[in-house]
C-alpha cells in the first residue's frame, strides 16, 4: 500500500525515536527485565519465521521448536565437542537446519490445511524425541552445558546487558531481511500465492518451489534464533524444545498478526513477559496461552499488528489534520 | 526374538491400537457431523480420564460411577467446546485454519489445566478385574485389556446401528452432508451439531476412561494421543467407524513391533512418521470412498 | 502452417466414466476459435488438459509444434499459453497494480536470495514490470483503479483486470473459460471489442463459452457433445447445423 507523505515522515520519526529508546532502556530497567528483553529478542528472530509462513504462505507450522533445537545443538556440540569456531557453528546449524527443512518440506508441503498443520505438529514430536535419544549428539536429559559465550574482538557478550546489544541488532537484521523479501517481486509472489494459488500457477509462480524455500528461511529463522539461545544461556536441554514452544511460535505469530512485522515484536514481548510475571501463580501460563490464543483467532483475526496498525493510522490522521487546521 | 515376545507385543498392540482406534473414532464422529477436524479429541480422553479418577479418589464412590461421570465429563466438555468455541468461528465465517487453532489452543488449555491442578505427576486408575492378568500363549494380558477391546467393538457396533437406523443418527448425517437440505426439512443443524459433537466427547471421554489404567494419566497425553487417533482416523477413510479401529489396530501393532525391533523410546517417532506417511501417500485411507485431499 | 494448438485424440476418464472421446482438432494461428457445447459436453474437462491443470489418460497436446501434454502449468505458461478462469481469480488482497505484477512473474530470474538481500537486480525488474503494468493498465482502462484492491472492484471490472493480467505475459495462445459470465450486456460488447483488438494485435485466442454472441468474434468454432466433437465451421454454419441444435436442445 503507498504511504502518504504524511506517513513516510511519521515512521522515520517513530523509528528514530523508537532506536533512542530501544538503545538507552538496559540503562534504567533490571537485569530480570533486560534478561525478558532478551528472550523476546530471540522469540522475535523465531517467531518472524513462524510468522512468514503463516502470513504470506497461510501455512500453519508447529515445527518450529524442531528447528530452534537443531540451531542450539548444533552450536553446542560443534563448539564444546568439535571445538569449532562459533561463527562456523552458528552457520553449520542454519545449514543444517535447511537442509533438513528442504527434505521434510518437499513431501509434507504438498499437503495443506489441517494435515499441514498437524504433519507440522508430527515432525515437532518427532524432533523432541530425538533430542532426548540422540544422547551422544544431545546430552539427551543431561543436556549440553559448558556452551562458550560470543566475543566480538575481544568483547564479551557474557551478561544478559551485553547480549541485548548483540541479539536485537541481530533481530533488526532479520527484520530488514523480511522487509526487503515482501517488498520483493517474490514477496508479490507469494501473496498471490496465497489468495488464488491456480491463478498464481498461471502467472508462472511455482508454488511447490516456492513454499519449500520460505519453509528452508524460516527454518534458518529457528536455527539462528536457537543457535544465539545457546550462546546467551550456555547450557541447554531437552526442556527447551518441547512443543510448550512450538506452541509459543506459533501464538506469537498468531498474537501478533501475521501481516505485521510490528505486531509480530509485540507478541514476542508478550509471550517473553507473561510467563515471568505469572509464575508466582504457579504453572498458570500455559493455560492463559491458550486461552488468549482461542480469543485471538476468534475475535482478533489480525492481532496485535492489526490494532497497531489501526492505532498508528489513527494518531497520523489526526496530526496531520490538526497539522493542517494550524497552518 | 522368541515367539513369547512377539505374542507379548502383537497384544500390546492391539491393545494401544484400540485406543487409537477410539480416539480416531471420535474424531470421525465429529468430522462426520461437522466437518471439522477436532484437535481436542484426546483431551476429551483426558478429561474424561481425571474425573472418573477424581470421582474414584477424592470422592471415593466405586469404579462404575466414576466410569460414567467420566464419561459424562467427556460429553459436557465437548459440548461447551462446541458453543464457546466453534459457534463463535463459525459466525466469523473461520476457515479450516481457525477452526484448527481454536481446537488446538483447546486441547493446550485442557492440558494445561490439567498440569495446573495435578502437577506433572501421573495418575493411576484401577482397571477392570484389577491386575489380574490371563495367559496367551504365554505372554501376559491385562483382563482390563480385553474388556476394553470387547467394550470398542460394542461401540462400533452401536455407532453403526444409530447412523443408519435411528432418526437423530440420520439427521446428525444429513445436517453435515447437506446443511441447507436439512433446514428446509425440518432439522435444527445447529443442535445437531451440538450432538455430534457430545457424541464425540462421549466416544472421547470412553476412551480416556478405558486406557488411563493401562497408561497412567498425565498432563501431555491429550495431545499425543490425539495425533494417533488422527493417524488412525485417517487410515481408516476419515468418515468411517470401523475403519477407525481398523486403522489404530494398524497403527497399534506397527508402533509395538517397532519398539520390539528398534528401541521404546523411538515408539513416538514411529507413529508420528507413519501419520505423515499416511497423510501424503494415502489420504484417503483404505476405506475411504472419494478421494479426499487434505485441507 | 503449423498449429498453434493442435489437440490430438485426447481422451479422458474420470474413474469409469469415459469424459472425452478421442477428440482432435486445431487452433489455427492468429485466429479466434471457439468451443461451444451443453453442460457435461466435457468442455471443462478438455480446458483443463489443454491449460495443464489435467493430464489426460490418453491423447496429446501439441503446442506450436512441441507435444505439451506433460508439461506443468508454469511451463505453459512460459512457452506462451495461458488461460483464464470462469469466475474471476484475481489476488483479492492485493492491488490492481500488484495483480498486473504478478502475470508476467515468469519473466523475471529474481528469487527468494535475491528478495531478501535487495540486490539490484530486483529492483530493476520490478521497475520493468511495473512500467508494463503501467502501458496495459492504460489499455484497458484500468489506471483510475490501480491502487485499489483487487477483492473490492465490481465483477465487470475484476474479469478485466484478470484479462489484463494474462496479458501482461505476452502470451501467444489466451485459452478463455466463460470470459462473459457475470457481465452485463455492455460488458460483453467491452470484451468483445478487447479480444478482437488483442487479436489484431497477433494474440491467438481460444474461446470456450455458452454465450452465442460472444461466438460472433470468433473465425472458427467446434462444438463439443459427449466427449465428442460433432460439428465444425463458422457460427452461420454452427447456428444452422441441425446436429448442434439437437445437441443443444435434446436430451
Amino acid at each position: 500500500m503507498k504511504q502518504t507523505r504524511a506517513e513516510r515522515v511519521a515512521t522515520a520519526i517513530a523509528a528514530l525515536v523508537g532506536l533512542a529508546i530501544w538503545a538507552a532502556l538496559p540503562w534504567f530497567v533490571g537485569r530480570g527485565t533486560i534478561d525478558i528483553l532478551v528472550f523476546s529478542g530471540l522469540y522475535t528472530i523465531a517467531g518472524l519465521g513462524v510468522s512468514f509462513l503463516l502470513g504470506q504462505c497461510g501455512i500453519v507450522s508447529l515445527a518450529q521448536s524442531g528447528f530452534y533445537g537443531i540451531g542450539a545443538y548444533a552450536t553446542a556440540y560443534g563448539t564444546t565437542v568439535l571445538g569449532l569456531p562459533i561463527p562456523v557453528c552458528i552457520v553449520m546449524g542454519i545449514i543444517f537446519s535447511g537442509l533438513i527443512a528442504a527434505a521434510v518440506g518437499i513431501p509434507v508441503l504438498r499437503l495443506s490445511g489441517y494435515f499441514l498443520a498437524l504433519a507440522t505438529l508430527a515432525l515437532a514430536i518427532i524432533a523432541h524425541v530425538l533430542f532426548l535419544e540422540v544422547e551422544w549428539l544431545t546430552g539427551g536429559t543431561l543436556g549440553i552445558g559448558g556452551i562458550p559465550r560470543i566475543s566480538l574482538f575481544g568483547f564479551v557478550f557474557n551478561t544478559p546487558f551485553r547480549f541485548y546489544y548483540l541479539v536485537w541488532p541481530c533481530a533488526f537484521v532479520v527484520i530488514l531481511l523480511c522487509h526487503n523479501l515482501l517488498n520483493s517481486r517474490t514477496g508479490i509472489a507469494l501473496r498471490a500465492m496465497r489468495d488464488a494459488p491456480d491463478a498464481a500457477a498461471v502467472a508462472g509462480v511455482k508454488i511447490e518451489s516456492l513454499k519449500v524455500r520460505i519453509f528452508i528461511f524460516s527454518a534458518a529463522l529457528g536455527a539462528f534464533a536457537g543457535s544465539l539461545f545457546a550462546h546467551y544461556v550456555s547450557f541447554i536441554s531437552v526442556d527447551s524444545f518441547s512443543i510448550d514452544r512450538a506452541i509459543s511460535f506459533l501464538l506469537i505469530a498468531v498474537l501478533g498478526g501475521v501481516r505485521s512485522i510490528a505486531g509480530t515484536i509485540a507478541g514476542a514481548l508478550f509471550v517473553t513477559a507473561a510467563p515471568n510475571y505469572l509464575s508466582r501463580f504457579g504453572d498458570i501460563h500455559p493455560i492463559l496461552f491458550a486461552a488468549i490464543l482461542i480469543v485471538a483467532v476468534i475475535f482478533l483475526p489480525g492481532g496485535f499488528g492489526s490494532v497497531i496498525a489501526t492505532a498508528w493510522r489513527a494518531s497520523i490522521r489526526f496530526v496531520s489534520r490538526n497539522a493542517a487546521a494550524a497552518r | 526374538m522368541t515367539v513369547t515376545l512377539l505374542v507379548q507385543s502383537i497384544l500390546a498392540g492391539l491393545t494401544n491400537g484400540y485406543v487409537y482406534g477410539l480416539i480416531g473414532l471420535g474424531i470421525a464422529v465429529i468430522f462426520r457431523g461437522a466437518r471439522i477436524i477436532n484437535a481436542m479429541q484426546g483431551d476429551f480422553a483426558l478429561i474424561g480420564a481425571v474425573f472418573a479418577y477424581l470421582v474414584a479418589n477424592n470422592l471415593g464412590l466405586p469404579m462404575p460411577v466414576a466410569v460414567v461421570a467420566g464419561v459424562t465429563a467427556g460429553g459436557v466438555t465437548a459440548f461447551l467446546v462446541e458453543r464457546l468455541l466453534v459457534r463463535p468461528t463459525a459466525k466469523r465465517r473461520g476457515t479450516d485454519d481457525s477452526y484448527l487453532l481454536v481446537t488446538l489452543g483447546g486441547a493446550f488449555a485442557v492440558s494445561a489445566a490439567v498440569l495446573l491442578y495435578f502437577g506433572r505427576d501421573s495418575y493411576v486408575l484401577p482397571g477392570i478385574g484389577g491386575n489380574k492378568l490371563v495367559d496367551i500363549f504365554d505372554a501376559a494380558m491385562r483382563v482390563h485389556a480385553i474388556w476394553l477391546i470387547v467394550i470398542s467393538t460394542a461401540v462400533v457396533l452401536v455407532l453403526r446401528w444409530f447412523y443408519a437406523s435411528t432418526r437423530l443418527g440420520q439427521a446428525m448425517l444429513a445436517s453435515s452432508i447437506d446443511p441447507e437440505g436439512a433446514l428446509t426439512i425440518g432439522i435444527n443443524v445447529g443442535l445437531m451439531r451440538s450432538f455430534t459433537f457430545t457424541l464425540g466427547g462421549i466416544v472421547g471421554g470412553l476412551a480416556g476412561v478405558l486406557v488411563a489404567p493401562l497408561i497412567n494419566i498425565h498432563y501431555e497425553m491429550g495431545l499425543l494421543l490425539t495425533l494417533k487417533g488422527f493417524a488412525a482416523a485417517i487410515l481408516g477413510g476419515l468418515t468411517s467407524p470401523f475403519g477407525a479401529i481398523f486403522g489404530g489396530v494398524l497403527l497399534g501393532l506397527v508402533e509395538s513391533l517397532a519398539v520390539v525391533m528398534i528401541s521404546s523410546g523411538y515408539k513416538d517417532v514411529v507413529a508420528m512418521s507413519l501419520l505423515i506417511v499416511i497423510m501424503i501417500a494415502m489420504p484417503q485411507g483404505l476405506f475411504g470412498r472419494r478421494g479426499r485431499q487434505g485441507g | 502452417m503449423t498449429a498453434q494448438l493442435e489437440v490430438r485424440n485426447v481422451s479422458h476418464r474420470f474413474g469409469g466414466l469415459e469424459v472425452l472421446k478421442g477428440v482432435t482438432f486445431d487452433v489455427v494461428p492468429g485466429s479466434i476459435t471457439g468451443l461451444i457445447g451443453p453442460n457435461g459436453a466435457g468442455k471443462s474437462t478438455l480446458f483443463n488438459i489443454i491449460s495443464g491443470f489435467l493430464r489426460p489418460t490418453a491423447g496429446d497436446i501439441v503446442f506450436r509444434g512441441e507435444i505439451a501434454t506433460a508439461h506443468p502449468i508454469q511451463r505453459r505458461s512460459r512457452d506462451g499459453l495461458l488461460r483464464t478462469f470462469q469466475t474471476p481469480r484475481i489476488f483479492r488482497d492485493l492491488t490492481v497494480w500488484e495483480n498486473l505484477i504478478v502475470g508476467c512473474h515468469m519473466l523475471g530470474r529474481t528469487g527468494v536470495v535475491a528478495g531478501l538481500l535487495a540486490f539490484p537486480a530486483v529492483r530493476r525488474e520490478l521497475k520493468e514490470a511495473g512500467e508494463r503494468a503501467e502501458k496495459i493498465l492504460g489499455e484497458f482502462e484500468l489506471t483510475g483503479i490501480r491502487d485499489v484492491l483487487a477483492g473490492e472492484i465490481p465483477a465487470g471490472r475484476q474479469r478485466m483486470v484478470e484479462l489484463a493480467r494474462a496479458v501482461m505475459a505476452g502470451p501467444t495462445l489466451l485459452c478463455l473459460d466463460e470470459p462473459s459470465s457475470g457481465l452485463s450486456a455492455a460488458e460483453v460488447q467491452g470484451l468483445m471489442l478487447t479480444l478482437r483488438k488483442l487479436n489484431q494485435s497477433g494474440m491467438t485466442i481460444l474461446l470456450v463459452s455458452h454465450d452465442m454472441e460472444l461466438m460472433g468474434i470468433s473465425d472458427s468454432i467446434h462444438a463439443l457433445c459427449f466427449g465428442e466433437i460433432i460439428a465444425s465451421g463458422n457460427l452461420a454454419y454452427m447456428q444452422s447445423s441441425l446436429r448442434v441444435r439437437e445437441a443443444y436442445l435434446g436430451v
